[in-house]
């Protein structure tokens, strides 16, 4: 066990060093992903220019501020916004956008947006006018005395009856999956709006409280009538204590807004993704049957027969150097999910993904170990190995969808890795549970049992 | 007791084809340094592939520490570090990490293991190199390494087959002494070389080998008696398939020493070729070869005989 993972370790420090290798196993099938995709349109990739729908129900005056955001200098050519009228069959037409890849996100700001984020804004509204925030420089509005209690006691409640909402307003991005750096950005430039607004109404709140207290000093208040009012605002004041008390009431403000972001259920199919997931068995098998070829490099660089004379069985020789080849294979498709995935690619469940490609590196390796042992010489093995990679692509659909392919194309190719590995991927990406496809993982072990027989059968043949 | 013992080695690629190793025999004694000396093509690797369980021999024993290469190959490598003609090492791997990896597949580990990489670092003079890739060592410190690499764990036997070739005098030299110092520290070394003047310098016995057959064996004074004593007739014949019989037919001859076939020609060793002469004549009329060239030849080829200091 222990010699096996030195050979294993040596087999991964070899390949990564490798620059030829890394270029074919790594550098190509991502690049080719890409040029496909972009080929196809939906890149996803870009980073200017994001389609972006709005659509605005908020019935208060606050989210003017968050619509703002999008016109702001740096996110103006980031971002192509469209704002969408607040109806319900405009919101069904941008859903639908967003499932079809068209666009990156829809943003729904909530129609209690206002409400929810400062209850007592419209009352002040009301009372102080539109533009509130114009009493901010010290002055004092020159109000009857019944707007002095109304505003006093809206303001008193709005303190002390915090509103405890069960959930808070959601601003929902509507997201496409195929989008994923897109919707990062459009998350942060909402997140700022966001932090912008409660940054707003902090300032009204001080504004107000200034303007009450400084009512309160010169004696307006305190002449008028003992109502109930009166005496829960002299407490609410006499609480904090003065110009501190103003600093915690602000500290002590919570946004009851939260941003979502919501996937569709159903997904649409992505070039992009089906093209990841393709190319990566393709370069997957490409990797393992060359590396076949490493064997032969080894037993022509003398290594090989020097391995063959340490005191080691050489099936374990053999076996360490197929489980080397194994998990450099395994790791060129976990760095192909990670490479794709950040331009986009969405592969499925990460947990179901990460079994799928076990499962899968296992089957090609079959494959690799059934074409080396019927195959005449090393070097017949790896063009073998190369022209099979092609064709079982070609066949199982990895350059047109798969369910394009004709229908004997379809099942003659169910002997491919290539095939249960689209088949596999494409399910996870429409959104499959691990589950849901435990019979297409048994599908491919049973391919890989029946090509490690072969193969034994194989290696018996030549080695008796 | 011997260490290592061969009894009419054969060992053949194909079928058909000719025997790379042609029925050889000779044993090593513990802590006893064994040149096999012979030209390219002669059989040295074969021969040591076939010890080192490499290649299973196609008839005939071997047995390396009482352990025969067939039925206990495992035993077998156990006590053997072999030094492969060719450079065998990982190129985009360090030279620290050849040797550590060499090492734990021979099954060395922990304290052990990092003592021995030590030791043959400094002994290679790679300390300094060690973190570097072996693709970019000079072709002498490559060498160095794999001298290294085979010398891990200081087996018991070690085998080393061309250790020199393609290097410098001075590494050379430095390849020499490290042999002379793995006999004094009791290992047992079977060398193989082109050199005539290598095998006289390291060995207790030396092998001539020449078209996979050994051609002499001794120690360096009996080699030097052998030259001195005896003197070789070559003949060669217009029909050259009957050369085997021919052969069959002069070694049965009283005073005839050894006969082997060399380039198409009959060699043999007798102690005066004058007087043999007309008996190997009239020994090849009577299988119906006609007038056969016969020349005076040397019993060991011009780069095999020892020099006299
Ligand atoms: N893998 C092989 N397949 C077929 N024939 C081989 C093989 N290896 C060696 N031979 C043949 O066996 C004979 C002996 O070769 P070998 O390599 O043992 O000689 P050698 O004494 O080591 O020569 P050198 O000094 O050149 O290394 C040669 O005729 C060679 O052509
Ligand atoms: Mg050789």
């Amino acid at each position: 066990m222990r010699k096996l993972w030195i050979l294993i370790l040596k087999e991964i420090r070899l390949t990564f060093r490798d620059r030829g290798l890394i270029i074919t196993m790594l550098v190509t099938p991502l690049v080719i992903t890409l040029v496909i995709a972009g080929a196809f349109g939906n890149g996803g990739s870009g980073l200017s220019d994001i389609p972006v729908i709005l659509i605005n129900k908020d019935e208060g005056f606050l989210s003017e501020e968050l619509v703002n955001v999008f016109a702001m200098e740096g996110v103006t050519p980031l971002v192509q916004l469209e704002v969408a009228p607040n109806s319900k069959e405009a919101e069904a037409a941008a859903r639908a956008r967003v499932e079809s890849d068209d666009v990156a996100v829809l943003v729904i700001i909530p129609s209690d947006l206002t409400s929810r984020l400062y209850p007592f804004s419209e009352t002040a509204q009301e009372i102080l006018g539109v533009d509130f925030e114009t009493w901010g420089e010290g002055e004092t509005p020159e109000l009857t005395e019944a707007e002095w209690q109304a505003l006093s006691m809206a303001y008193v409640q709005s303190q002390i009856q915090t509103p405890a909402p069960s959930e808070p307003a959601e601003v929902v991005l509507y997201a496409s999956p195929d989008w994923r750096i897109s919707t990062m950005i459009v998350k942060s430039i909402v997140t700022q709006g966001l932090t912008q607004l409660q940054l707003t109404t902090q300032g009204y709140d001080a504004i107000v409280s200034r303007i009450i207290r400084a009512q309160m000093a010169s004696g307006d208040l305190s002449m008028s009538d003992q109502d109930n009012a009166q005496a829960e605002l002299a407490d609410t004041f006499a609480g904090f204590g003065g110009s501190q008390g103003a600093a915690e009431l602000e500290q002590s403000y919570d946004l009851p807004i939260r941003l979502r972001i919501k996937s569709p259920s159903g997904r649409g199919f992505s070039w992009l993704s089906y093209s990841a997931a393709s190319q990566a068995m393709l370069f997957l098998m490409f990797a393992i049957t060359s590396g076949g070829r490493t064997l032969l490099a080894e037993q022509e660089g003398g290594t090989l027969p020097r391995l063959l004379i340490t005191p080691n069985p050489p099936l374990t020789i053999l076996l360490g150097k197929m489980a080397g080849i194994a998990v450099t294979g395994l790791m060129q498709m976990l760095l192909l999910w990670g490479a794709t995935s950040l331009v986009g690619a969405y592969w499925g469940a990460p947990v179901a993904v990460a079994i799928s490609m076990v499962v899968l590196v296992l089957c090609a390796s079959g494959l690799g170990a059934f074409i080396s042992a019927w195959a005449q010489s090393p070097g017949q093995a790896g063009a073998v190995g190369t022209a099979f990679s092609l064709v079982a692509a070609a066949l199982s659909g990895t350059f047109v969808p798969r369910p394009n392919m004709p229908a004997w194309g379809q099942t003659v190719s169910l002997v491919t890795p290539n095939a249960w590995g689209i088949e596999i991927f494409s399910n996870l990406q429409n959104g499959k549970s691990l589950q849901e496809i435990l019979p297409l993982l048994g599908g491919a072990l049973a391919l890989t049992v029946g090509y490690y027989i072969l193969s034994l059968i194989g290696f018996r043949r030549q080695f008796k | 007791m011997a260490l290592v013992k061969v009894e009419d080695l054969v060992k053949r690629y194909t079928p058909e084809g000719p025997n790379a190793v042609d029925g050889i025999s000779f044993e090593i004694q513990k802590g006893e340094i064994f040149s096999l000396l012979g030209p390219n093509g002669a059989g040295k690797t074969t021969a040591i592939s076939v010890i080192s369980t490499l290649l299973p021999p196609t008839s005939g024993e071997a047995y390396v520490n009482g352990h025969d290469v067939r039925t206990e190959p495992m035993a077998v490598r156990q006590s053997l570090g072999v030094v492969p003609q060719d450079l065998a090492l990982y190129g985009n791997l360090t030279g620290l990490e050849n040797l550590r990896f060499w090492g734990e597949m021979r099954g060395l580990t922990g304290a052990t293991l990092k003592r021995e990489i030590d030791e043959k670092l400094e002994l290679t003079g790679l300390t300094e190199r060690a973190g570097d890739r072996v693709n970019t060592y000079s072709g002498g410190m490559k060498r160095r390494l794999n001298l290294a690499v085979g010398l891990l764990g200081n087996p018991p036997l070690v085998m080393l087959d061309e250790p020199t070739v393609a290097i410098d005098p001075q590494s050379r030299r430095y390849i020499l002494d490290w042999v002379k110092r793995m006999k004094d520290e009791g290992l047992t070394v079977l060398y193989t070389t082109h050199y005539m003047e290598e095998a006289q310098e390291l060995s207790d016995r030396i092998g001539i080998i020449d078209h996979g057959e050994l051609i002499a064996l001794g120690t360096l004074d009996e080699l030097i008696q052998l030259v001195g004593q005896q003197e070789t007739l070559m003949l060669q014949l217009w029909q050259g398939d009957g050369l085997a019989d021919f052969k069959e037919a002069v070694q049965a001859l009283e005073d005839v020493d050894q006969a082997s076939i060399r380039e198409g020609m009959l060699v043999i060793n007798v102690p005066s070729a004058e007087a043999m002469l007309p008996t190997v004549l009239s020994q090849a009329s009577a299988l119906d070869h006609r007038n056969p060239r016969a020349e005076p030849g040397d019993r060991l080829p011009a780069p095999y005989r020892p020099r006299l200091a």
